[in-house]
């Protein structure tokens, strides 16, 4: 039962979102079913088991992903549809011209089109379907929509609850599979007293998030058979697959979900009683953090040591240029004077932590493995957790102590908010062994995250009770201002290396009373995962490839640049990209698309969309191309597309990317890091790859780092 | 412990009184192993396993091996959970229906276990195999073989008398279920390509075609 504890009581979240969506049917079947009756371990053991089914119906939902993307790969071959537009005589299927047969003998039976002997999918009984039919079926079964149709029909949805869907943020798809289990999670989440008080402290931020849901066309889909709206998907070759894949979970996204540990909520939840109330008792946290912090002092000096991740030079990646038209490679590696060149990651950049997900990821571990310590449950827990993580990458964190203090005036005339930071106290030490902390504060008013958001103060040296006294300042209308939530944390600088978390404390705005200037002291807790999962979640990138190899390519007439055979043609469309993080303040993004193709990480490579303004879900709808390859090449390049906001005077800010290639870790023979396509850009390249010439279309969770995934 | 490496999802659910066995037949089933403590189910539960079923089937190549991951749902027979467990049943394409050979009451409880499958299941006569449970406890028998099988033929349903404590026709009990639900899955499929033939003349009408034929699936 180790999964037991590992996960999120965060649902409250959904469960909260959910609550627009009370035309789901199962919504109401739901209401109905009066869970105050259990008792409290009850109530948890039943989540638990809930808990569970959410796993295996992400396993599922990702395997139907995979099968419906199959599907399409077979209807993209046959380019005829329900049109009728094409000659009578051709199979539908693939185009062979079929000469005088019978058409009552050779149509098939699904589709009604005339289908050639090769595009014939037999059974037992030596009837037979066409290869799209045939795959339709097994379709419908090994995706269980047999079933969900039937039961869709029986527990019809309420009418209307098509345009609320809309509003519903999380994939309407679901709607259809959805279970009572995961409505009863949900809704289980919401009942509980102590979490929903949670979930109001946290509403200002979700209600922000709703408005640009409702734009997202695309989430607008049929709530019938998947199968069939892929059906109408591909009638429409121009709209996105927007299908299953708009659920948005990554499976790493998936598994930060389940790594939500019922501790670190608890933490957050006693923040805005028990603490404004009461005065905090200093000996009691001190008691506390220090245990804590003499348990894994040790422990986290050797995991400094080992820190798996180095900073990458640049040059380190020129170096294994050698294949790939090494005539242009040489030199290139000091001309990346380009301002978008900084992958975080992956070049010296590394300016931020809080760009880091890794980083929070681990914090956020250590503290699900020490609540999971602390109620006595087995270790095999910490494992399963470490196992997960390992690959993560920074294993820096601290243990969280101490707390600060500040107070918060508006002043109506310049519609301004004033920060008085005033000081921290009995933080932790950043390192251990020299008992050293330069701790500075940081403020954003969440949900931006941007630069332009952030805040910060001087850095106090040597000292774990650093007094500020300074005053942070945000320009921000007093109604906007009630939507967000200040986020205090705190870090330490360290001027060679990375700056370490200390600690963080969120105040929801519209909860504050700005009459009363007195000092605040918040206690600091650590990362808690709504935040870490938020900037993980970095929406996706919807492209299109396709390999035209060196003959086809001139005999298609695509060569307008008229190259002989030197190699094939690597054509990229990007399509659009959905539910991108904001980088502006206005809560949108300027972005653009910007693609490499690895080992060349430099001009040669370099192509960029142009820049799609204000918007979180823009169609860029541009093709790169890159030319001069052949079919063997594929295996050894990697195409590297990553998302930007442009920043005219500054440095664009990065907002996820892909890595599309086989994702082996090698290259022409030799270990490489950037050869670390996972799951879906695996799949997708070798989709492309294995249908030369015609297009593969994917959808991409973008990663929230191009540090590399994999050990 | 599950990847996604198989090719169907197949959900089962028990029900029955509190007390027929239903958490250790599951358990008998997965694990093999027989607990004859009794700890009440709290609410509802799960278990997994993965099994390979061979279709002999009609339309289905014949003999292809299929890998099913099935998820059995094990709910509460407590009264008290009622509001919870029958919300389950939506999500089951098909049902253990348990009762206690050695408790008459638990018997004469079926018919009300029908009743709410077909109010609350995912259509209105879904797969169901009647269990009668604690064969090997022969000396206290308060149900006889022959009143059971009148009511599962009744309800045209199959019948085994099985026992979590030998094992005695537990795998066969679930697996003829998984069988009338894989026979289902085909038929539903089947029919509606096949429907889309009869009403469709022409390719034009293939998306109407296709939205009619969800009213008569099966």
């Amino acid at each position: 039962m180790e999964r037991r504890e590992l996960r999120g009581r965060d649902l409250g979240g959904q469960a909260h979102r959910q609550e627009k969506g009370v035309g789901f049917q199962l919504e109401v079947v739901m209401e109905a079913v009066d869970l105050s009756f259990l008792s409290e371990v009850e109530r948890d053991f039943i989540i638990q088991v809930l808990q569970r089914d959410e796993e295996l119906r992400k396993v599922e939902e990702r395997r139907i992903r995979r099968l419906k993307n199959e599907l399409l790969d077979i209807r993209r071959k046959g380019a005829k549809r329900g049109s009728q537009r094409y000659s009578e005589r051709t199979c539908a299927r693939c185009q062979q011209s079929l000469g005088r047969i019978s058409p009552k003998a050779n149509t098939c039976r699904g589709c009604n089109h005339l289908v050639c002997r090769d595009c014939r999918s037999y059974s037992a009984d030596s009837c037979w379907r066409c290869k799209v039919c045939a795959k339709e079926a097994e379709l419908k079964k090994s995706t269980g929509d047999w079933f969900y149709d039937q039961r869709l029909h029986r527990f019809a949805p309420r009418l209307g609850s098509d345009i609320i869907r809309i509003s519903l943020r999380r994939k309407p798809q679901a709607n259809k599979r959805e279970t009572a289990s995961q409505a009863l999670l949900q809704k289980a989440q919401r009942n509980d007293p102590q979490r929903s008080s949670e979930a109001a402290r946290k509403s200002p931020q979700q209600q922000r998030k709703e408005p640009r849901l409702i734009s997202d066309s695309s989430e607008l889909r049929d709530p019938k058979s998947d199968t069939e709206s892929t059906e109408n998907m591909s009638l429409d070759g121009l709209r996105p697959i927007s299908g299953p894949t708009s659920a948005r979970s990554s499976p790493r996204q998936e598994k930060m979900k389940s790594l939500n540990p019922s501790g670190s909520k608890v933490s957050s939840l006693t923040l805005p009683i028990s603490s404004r109330e009461t005065p905090h008792s200093d000996s009691d946290s001190e008691a506390l953090g220090e245990t804590q912090g003499a348990v894994s002092a040790d422990e986290n000096e050797i995991l400094f040591k080992k820190n798996p991740r180095r900073i990458q030079r640049p040059s380190e990646y020129t170096k294994s240029v050698i294949d790939l038209r090494p005539e242009d490679a040489v030199n290139e590696s000091g001309i990346l004077g380009d301002r978008s060149k900084s992958v975080p990651g992956l070049n010296v950049e590394a300016e931020e932590e809080e760009e880091d997900i890794d980083n929070l990821v681990e914090i956020h571990r250590r503290r699900a493995a020490r609540s999971s310590l602390r109620s006595g449950t087995s270790l095999s827990t910490l494992g399963s957790l470490a196992s997960i993580y390992s690959e993560a990458g920074d294993f820096g964190n601290i243990n969280v102590t101490g707390e600060i203090a500040f107070s918060l005036s508006y002043e109506e005339k310049t519609q301004a908010l004033f920060i008085h930071v005033k000081e921290c106290r009995h933080l932790a030490y950043a390192d251990e062994v020299k008992k050293r902390s330069n701790p500075y504060v940081k403020t954003y008013l969440l949900p931006d995250k941007s630069r332009q958001g952030k805040r910060k103060t001087t850095i106090k040296r040597n000292t774990v009770n650093p007094l500020y006294n300074e005053l942070l300042k945000y320009e921000i209308k007093k109604s906007l201002l009630l939507t967000r939530t200040l986020q205090f944390s705190v870090w330490h600088h360290d001027r060679f290396g990375r700056n370490n978390f200390l600690g963080e404390v969120d105040v929801a705005m519209d909860a504050w009373n700005f009459n009363n200037q007195l000092e605040e002291c918040l206690p600091l807790h650590g990362k808690n995962l709504a935040d870490a999962a938020a900037p993980q979640d970095k929406g996706e990138l919807v492209v299109s490839l396709k390999f035209v190899p060196p003959a086809k390519h001139l005999g298609t007439g695509n060569g307008k640049k008229g190259k002989k055979e030197e190699g094939g043609e690597l054509q990229v469309w990007i399509k659009e990209a959905k539910n991108l993080t904001a980088a502006k303040s206005g809560g949108t993004s300027d972005s653009f698309v910007k693609g490499y193709l690895l080992p060349l990480r430099n001009k040669t490579t370099k192509k960029k969309t142009p820049v799609v303004k204000k918007s979180l879900n823009p169609h860029y709808n541009h093709t790169l191309v890159y030319n001069k390859i052949s079919a063997e090449q594929l295996s050894h390049i990697c195409l590297e597309l990553t998302v930007w906001d442009r920043e005219p005077l500054s440095s664009n800010d990065f907002l996820g990317g892909v890595r599309l290639g086989v994702g082996n870790g090698m290259s022409n023979g030799e270990a490489v890091e950037w050869m670390d396509s996972t799951g879906e850009e695996i799949n997708l390249w070798q989709k492309m790859c294995k249908y030369p010439g015609s297009w593969a279309e994917g959808t991409l969770p973008l990663r929230a780092t191009m540090t590399k995934l994999r050990p | 412990m599950t990847d996604g490496d198989y090719d169907y999802l197949i959900k089962l659910l028990a029900l029955g009184d509190s007390g027929v066995g239903k958490t250790t037949l599951l358990y008998r089933y997965t694990d093999n192993k027989f607990n004859p403590k009794f700890i009440t189910t709290v609410g509802i539960d799960f278990r997994e396993k993965r099994v390979v079923y061979n279709s002999q089937g009609s339309s289905g190549s014949p003999g292809k091996a299929f890998k099913v991951h099935l998820q059995l749902w094990d709910t509460a027979g407590q009264e008290r959970f009622r509001s919870l467990t029958t919300a389950f049943f939506r999500d089951a394409m098909g049902f253990l229906l348990m009762f206690d050979l050695t408790s008459q009451q638990s018997f004469l409880n079926v018919r009300n276990w029908m009743s709410q499958l077909q109010a609350n299941a995912y259509c209105e006569n879904p797969d169901i195999v009647l269990i009668g449970n604690k064969a090997d406890l022969s000396d206290q028998r308060e149900v006889n073989e022959r009143e059971a099988k009148e009511l599962a033929d009744k309800y045209s349903i199959p019948y085994f008398e099985t026992s979590a404590a030998t094992g005695q026709n537990v795998d066969k009990a679930v697996e003829t279920l998984l069988d009338l639900i894989m026979k289902r899955m085909e038929q539903c499929v089947d029919k509606s390509q096949i429907s889309d033939t009869a009403n469709g003349g022409s390719s034009g009408k293939l998306v109407s075609s296709k939205s009619d034929e969800k009213k008569c699936a099966c």
